[in-house]
């Protein structure tokens, strides 16, 4: 087997290596089609496309922090303050929807700000630091909502129903704010300074410091806009069902880590990178949403969704190391 | 700690043996470079043989076709006078040649004794013999290196020379070695530290063992080598026999293909300005009460041992550390301590002593590393202009000489010398009017020191005011206008290079020659 690829072309080979992750994933794909046909149908993929939103806008700020280095648990933390800020100043200050959305990111913002105290200032490490952050913030929600109830608002402004349920020449608006925001992490991360900036700290913090880069600072500003980015699906999520429910956020954390991960995996140089980031969410959302059509048992979907991650990603480094 | 080794005899113990390994006319060579042409070595046993060439002279090369690694094109190699399978790394270690890499590679919390027997640990009828090995690994290192180390201490806990010297052992415990392969060894080491390395060195060869050297200190391999080859462009270009203690320009000439007359710039500067001022800057108990002034135009060294506060002083200047008291002013504007962007926004440009790690970003590429420090000159309203950028890091790359030229070629896989040169040219992009090089020249090879030290003359010329911190005295004399030396935290004397030599230079580093503050 090894002869057989070894003896394959070059380019045939890197790029075998390269995309190994994406054959798994057209693999499935296929596998869901056959298992039910419905699947490919184009009102199920609008499905996987909308289940993958508010996962992708999680994914990008955690894209931003993993490639500065460090790692921010406190994301769903982040999502739920947003969706908590939004629905509280519209239900009960009667906020203009545009003011709702400024103040629920503000309230993301803050989480990241919180973050950015801790590992700039106290010099926490990011994973205690935001660790800490995720208990404080749950706990402050429980207290809030009196033991974790969710807030409702019924008789939501309809601009602010629309980020979940409107469109716009037929496309879904929670659509296109992830693929604004997809658009705008990629040419943040990967064209302007400030991307150049963060990969050196994340690649070598200390020569970016000797460098002169203002570390501290673009640390601050990466976990700041990773918590405004996470409030962002909050917006979506409490617009969706029209109610801030506590501690839901955290059900994006695991998916957004796989997916940044899954991304840095497919990338040449093993970097977090957005377009990588992208296909992890899609893949993780396409394997929840086929299972769900197989008819599965609630129970095993997690399992099997596990283990065709860690079968794709074991492919693909297998693959990668023929490479090399 | 030790009495330094005394230098070999004149009348060299393994004068007029045969050579006990030859490495016979090899050839190799690899796409678009011939990276060995007919190189050839021979060693004697017991002779400590040095190799040295510039890089790219095929020194590495050679010792990768020893160790199997690489199969050569043509030539063999004959140990004892019995030719080994080339290109075989096995047969290589069965024939009991052994290799000490730059890198030390060794496992932090495993013991001594568990890391010299790794892979070959004595087993009895209950389980692994600790204790037996405890005893043979510090036996192993009192007779056969000369240096106490308790089989017991953690890797962790050792310093950087012990560690070397376990790492010898480990390569050396099963008795079988007969030519060993030390490459760079001394790197990392302090100078006790290398003297320790060095008796340990010379013990191995007063029990026959054939060495071969390689290294770009070229004081080192005067010092304890008994011969030396040397290489350019993957030829032989000399052999030293015997090599003595003034043998080091001889060495580098045959290295260069040319004089050296020339590896310091001619002077042509004129101080101005006065630049950068400290005012009894203090940081207890590494340094105390440093007044110090450069003007633009003017090249200062620092002198100072390892612990003499130099390091720490230069993190001061540079915003990594932070003084406890005094003053630093740069162009009459006091300068934010502790902050390393504050000290970039004055215009300095530093240079640091740890290239690897502190002064590139290894796995970004040429360009990228070149521009980190200036991205707001290639960029527009945020966006980098990547045309502009690799235009400019081209052209940055042509002036100062940097291969290969390809600037998307990835830091880490540049020679030292060329990667101090990026570092250099990451700060020249900045246009910097202040530049503190701590150990600029260190693990560069003597070529790339001369364009170093042409291009820091050429700063100064240029109007910069540059601070030159240095372990190497002759680098110091050789470059600047004057010369400060800190002994124990304190400026002790400032000389000129007109006034004073060498030796005294030495030895006012070494707290030698009576000074006065020299109470800590």
């Amino acid at each position: 087997m090894s002869a057989f690829i070894a003896s394959l072309p070059t380019l045939g080979r890197q790029g075998l290596a390269r995309h190994g992750f994406l054959a798994v994933v057209a693999v499935c794909f296929v596998g869901f089609a056959v298992a039910n046909p419905s699947f490919v149908g184009g009102a199920n993929l609008v499905n996987i496309l909308s289940g993958a939103v508010i996962p992708l806008i999680v994914g990008l700020g955690m894209t931003l922090v993993v490639a500065l280095g460090a790692i921010d648990l406190s994301v769903g933390i982040a999502l739920d303050f947003g969706s908590a800020f939004a629905i509280v100043v519209l239900k009960d200050y009667g906020a203009a929807w545009y003011l709702a959305v400024l103040i629920g990111i503000a309230g993301g913002a803050l989480i990241g700000l919180a973050n950015a105290v801790l590992i700039v200032r106290l010099r926490i490490s990011p994973f205690l630091a935001t660790l800490g952050t995720f208990f404080i913030g749950g706990s402050l929600q429980r207290i809030f909502t009196h033991g974790g109830g969710p807030i409702s608002y019924r008789r939501l402004p309809p601009e602010y129903y629309d980020i979940a349920v409107g469109e716009v020449f037929g496309i879904p608006i929670r659509i296109l704010i992830a693929a604004t925001l997809l658009i705008a992490y990629f040419l943040l991360l990967e064209r302007s300074t400030f991307g150049k900036k963060i990969h050196a700290i994340g690649l070598q913090s200390r020569a970016a410091r000797v460098a002169g880069l203002p570390v501290g600072r673009l640390v601050a500003i990466g976990f700041v806009l990773a918590g405004a980015t996470a409030a962002v699906g909050g917006l979506v999520a409490s617009a969706n069902l029209r109610m801030f429910t506590p501690l839901a956020g955290n059900a994006y954390l695991m998916d957004a880590i796989a997916a940044v991960f899954i991304g840095a995996s497919m990338h040449r140089d093993g970097r977090p990178n957005v377009l990588g980031t992208l296909t992890g969410v899609l893949f993780l959302s396409m394997v929840a949403n086929g299972l769900n059509l197989m008819g599965l048992d609630f129970n095993l979907k997690d399992a099997l969704s596990g283990l065709i991650l860690v079968a794709a990603l074991a492919l693909s480094i297998i693959q990668h190391r023929r490479r090399t | 700690m030790t009495a330094p080794v005394p230098p070999p005899t004149p009348v060299s113990p393994i004068a007029g043996a045969a050579d006990f390994l030859v490495l016979e006319a090899i050839s190799k060579g690899f796409p678009g470079v011939q990276a060995l042409d007919g190189a050839g070595l021979g060693v004697r046993a017991g002779e400590i043989h040095g190799v040295v060439g510039e890089n790219g002279a095929g020194k590495s090369t050679l010792i990768k076709v020893l160790a199997g690694i690489y199969r050569p094109d043509a030539g063999r190699i004959l140990l004892d006078g019995a030719e080994i399978d080339a290109g075989s790394p096995d047969a290589v270690q069965a024939a009991g040649i052994r290799f000490i890499h730059q890198e030390l590679n060794l496992v932090p919390h495993f013991t001594v004794a568990e890391t010299i027997f790794l892979g070959q640990e004595l087993s009895g009828p209950f389980g692994l013999r600790t204790g037996a090995m405890r005893r043979a690994a510090e036996a192993f290192l009192k007779d056969t290196l000369d240096t106490d180390i308790a089989g017991h201490r953690l890797i962790a806990d050792l310093g950087i020379a012990e560690r070397k010297l376990v790492q010898i052992a480990r390569a050396l415990i099963d008795g079988k070695a007969r030519v060993v392969v030390f490459d760079e060894p001394t790197a990392p080491l302090s100078h006790t530290e290398i003297e320790h390395l060095f008796r340990a060195i010379d013990a191995l060869a007063r029990r026959g063992i054939a060495m071969i050297y390689v290294s770009h200190y070229l004081s080192e391999i005067t010092r304890i080598c008994h011969r030396v080859s040397v290489l350019r462009n993957g030829r032989n270009v000399g052999l030293v026999d015997p090599v003595g203690h003034d043998d080091a320009d001889r060495l580098i000439s045959l290295m260069v293909g040319r004089d050296i007359g020339d590896l310091y710039p001619k002077r042509n500067h004129a101080a101005t300005t006065p630049w950068l001022t400290l005012t009894a800057l203090s940081q207890p108990p590494h340094y105390a009460d440093v007044d110090l002034e450069i003007r633009r135009g003017e090249i200062v060294g620092l002198a100072g041992l390892v612990g003499s506060g130099r390091e720490e002083l230069v993190d001061t200047i540079t915003g990594l550390g932070r003084p406890t008291s005094g003053r630093i002013v740069v162009d009459g504007r006091p300068l934010r301590s502790g902050s390393t962007a504050a000290a970039a926004d004055h215009g300095l440009a530093h240079v640091p002593r740890d290239r690897r790690n502190d002064g590139l970003v290894l796995a970004m590429n040429v360009a990228d590393n070149i521009n980190l420090a200036s991205l707001e000159a290639v960029s527009t309203g945020g966006f980098v202009r990547r045309s502009a950028a690799t235009t400019r890091a081209e052209q940055s790359a042509e002036a100062l000489d940097i291969r290969p030229k390809t600037v998307t070629t990835a830091a880490r896989l540049l020679s030292g010398g060329n990667q101090q040169k990026v570092v250099l040219a990451r700060g020249l992009a900045t246009g910097a009017s202040l530049f503190v090089l701590d150990e600029p020249t260190i693990g560069v090879d003597v070529g790339a020191k001369a364009e170093i030290y042409a291009l820091i003359e050429h700063l100064a010329a240029e109007g910069a005011a540059v601070l030159v911190s240095s372990s190497d005295p002759t680098e110091l004399l050789g470059l600047c206008d004057r010369i400060l030396v800190l002994v124990r935290g304190r400026i002790v004397a400032e000389v000129t290079p007109a006034t004073t030599d060498l030796d005294r230079l030495v030895a006012l580093t070494t707290g030698g020659e009576p000074a006065g503050g020299l109470a800590a």
